[in-house]
């Protein structure tokens, strides 16, 4: 059975392409950055092609890209190594309690070392107010972090506006953006956004596992978080995967040489998921925004009177890999925080489900899922004592 | 984390699915709001008090439907007597196990089918409700189960105080701070004792 593959925001299957770039690479380009000797500054000039493809693509320059081992290095490096930077500036920073787990454990990291943290709430869509953050800013307000794209209800938050606001303050307040879930997914530039901050990462755009980078706006201080031997990147210090560099810019070429191609190819099967699921399956809710302020690849939807553990397995039985809201299915038996924090309740979020598509799916395997999600659904409402027919 | 292959198959084929019609007594447990949920019903011979038909729904995961399943086999054709003696271990071990962290599911399984035993019991007679008291608090405590390892929390040890006083049940619990499932307990005290008319408030203290 050809498995059909819904979970590309936990991780994305590498491009047959980039498959080949990290093995050719692990042959023939092992060697670290080098001056004078042959090998090394041919992987010096190799890494410096392979950033540049990389910062392109979000509009950075060379020097302010570091690489790093994935998006949680790069969220740790830079809110860290902005915020033990710059503490003499003030301590106070400010979040939505919607974001990514990284920026949240990092918050509440700073709490206990004496940090105000403003966790901002949102609206059923996942949006921040613009008073709300408007009237948040204080004196001492060192930082703004934010998810670009939410990893659960994929809400695109309105950056721009963001910027203008914190521009609005009498004194300089960086914005750092996590970036993972809307990179490759939505067409952005870090210069024309005004971000300061900015984390990416390859495996989510079909690049290989272990590998991302961060964006540091030239200007914007950091201190040291990790220390060791300068080998590739001075803030990321320490050896990186040179084949995993490779295969990195040549998932950015992929995504980007078609990227309102894929982009619209991406939107046009998630629009199909959601009308079928919605016009054959009764009883069911989408959570987060709809249309254009959501990344085009997700897809979240609760279906009433059942628990999403058991469509999870259910539809990974008949060969569909999709996940599930429900505490039953998380590590600490806890709902999923995003949806509660949306306003809905343990049931909405027990029975919720996440699609996050990819180019390389396609309508025939929409039309399949839909069908058996429909069976699926249908078998676990009949057993169920909430259902009443 | 994987569930066995018994597991599995009552999971996608369940044994005794369903609502009886006219059953003699049925109940249920568990709240949506926990994520699972499972309603009982039994149809009992009034003179052998052999369990002749039983049905379940059940409103969760996977393991939920699975211990649903494998208690109603367990416990048709078996006398009442017998059937109380139906344990979440027991029916934890006729699926070949369950993942600790699923433990509770088995516990809620097994909780229903007794509580429905009691309900026919009362109504035919045969056993009287217990007056309320500290023990009862204690046995309730001993249905949630400590996710980390799949055990009670009174059999662990985490329980270190009950007491019970002018409607107020105060629960001492020794959990450490760092612990995932923290959070998760203290809430599981709260929602199992909130259901007894004769407690007006709990006092989890950690």
């Amino acid at each position: 059975m050809k498995r059909i593959y819904f979970n590309n925001c936990l991780t994305s299957q590498p491009a047959p392409e980039v498959i080949e770039t990290v093995t050719q690479n692990m042959n023939n380009n092992y060697y670290f950055p080098e001056d004078f000797i042959e090998m090394g500054t041919k992987t010096t000039k190799f890494l410096d092609d392979s950033k540049k493809i990389i910062a392109d693509s979000i509009g950075a320059e060379i020097k302010e890209l570091h690489l790093t081992s994935g998006g949680t290095s790069a969220n740790n490096l830079a809110i860290k190594g902005f915020l033990t930077a710059n503490s003499d500036k003030g301590t106070h920073i400010i979040c939505s309690v919607i974001d990514y787990p990284d920026i949240l454990t990092n918050a509440a990291f700073f709490e206990k070392s004496g940090f105000d943290v403003t966790y901002l709430p949102t609206d059923k869509d996942g949006f921040i107010d613009l008073n709300d953050l408007k009237n948040s800013l204080r004196n001492d307000t060192i930082l703004f972090m934010t998810t670009f794209a939410n990893h659960t209800v994929g809400t695109i938050q309105p950056i721009k506006k963001y910027r203008e606001i914190l521009d609005a303050a009498d004194h300089k307040i960086a914005m750092f953006v996590d970036a993972c879930e809307a990179y490759a997914r939505i067409p952005f530039d870090v210069k024309d956004l005004g971000i300061d901050l900015l984390s990416i990462s390859a495996h989510k755009i079909h690049g290989p596992q272990g590998i991302g980078a961060l964006y540091q706006r030239k200007g914007i201080i950091l201190g040291q978080v990790q220390h060791g031997v300068d080998r590739i990147d001075n803030l990321y210090t320490g050896g990186l995967s040179i084949p995993s560099i490779a295969g990195f810019a040549k998932a950015v070429e992929l995504a980007f040489d078609n990227l309102e191609t894929n982009i619209s190819k991406i939107r046009k099967l998630s629009d199909n998921l959601l009308s079928k699921i919605e016009s054959t399956i009764p009883y069911t809710l989408l959570n987060g925004p709809r249309g254009r302020n959501r990344v085009p690849h997700n897809i979240n939807i609760s279906f009433d009177f059942i628990e999403g553990e058991a469509i999870m397995m259910m539809m990974d039985m008949y060969g569909v890999s999709i996940s599930t809201g429900s505490a039953c299915a998380s590590k600490g038996l806890k709902p999923n925080y995003v949806l509660m924090a949306l306003g809905r309740d343990h049931e909405q979020s027990h029975s919720s489900m996440k699609f996050t598509l990819s180019r390389y799916n396609t309508l025939e395997e929409i039309d399949y899922t839909v069908k058996k999600l429909a069976d699926v659904v249908k078998e676990l409402r009949a057993r169920s004592p909430l259902y009443k027919q | 984390m994987q569930y066995s292959q018994k597991v599995l198959d009552h999971f996608m084929k369940p044994h005794n699915i369903g609502k009886l019609e006219n059953p003699d007594v049925e109940a249920t447990e568990g709240s949506p709001a926990c994520g699972d949920q499972i309603s009982i019903f039994l149809k009992i011979n009034p003179d052998s008090l052999i369990i002749e038909d039983i049905k379940f729904q059940s409103y969760g995961c996977a393991s939920n439907i699975a211990t649903g399943s494998i208690i109603t086999d367990l416990a048709k054709g078996k006398t009442l007597e017998e059937a109380k003696k139906i344990s979440w271990k027991g029916a934890a071990d006729a699926l070949d196990g369950l993942p600790a962290v699923k433990m509770h599911c088995s516990v809620l399984a097994v909780d229903t089918l007794k509580k429905a035993i009691k309900e026919y019991e009362v109504k035919h007679g045969l056993s009287q409700r217990e007056t309320f008291s500290k023990k009862q608090i204690v046995e309730e405590l001993k249905k949630i189960i400590y996710p980390g390892v799949g055990e009670d929390i009174v059999t662990l040890k985490v329980v270190k105080y009950v007491g019970f006083e002018d409607g107020i049940a105060t629960i001492d619990v020794d959990i450490p701070k760092f612990d995932k499932y923290r959070e998760n307990v203290v809430e599981e005290i709260k929602e199992h004792l909130e259901h007894y008319n004769e407690i007006k408030e709990v006092k989890v203290t950690i």
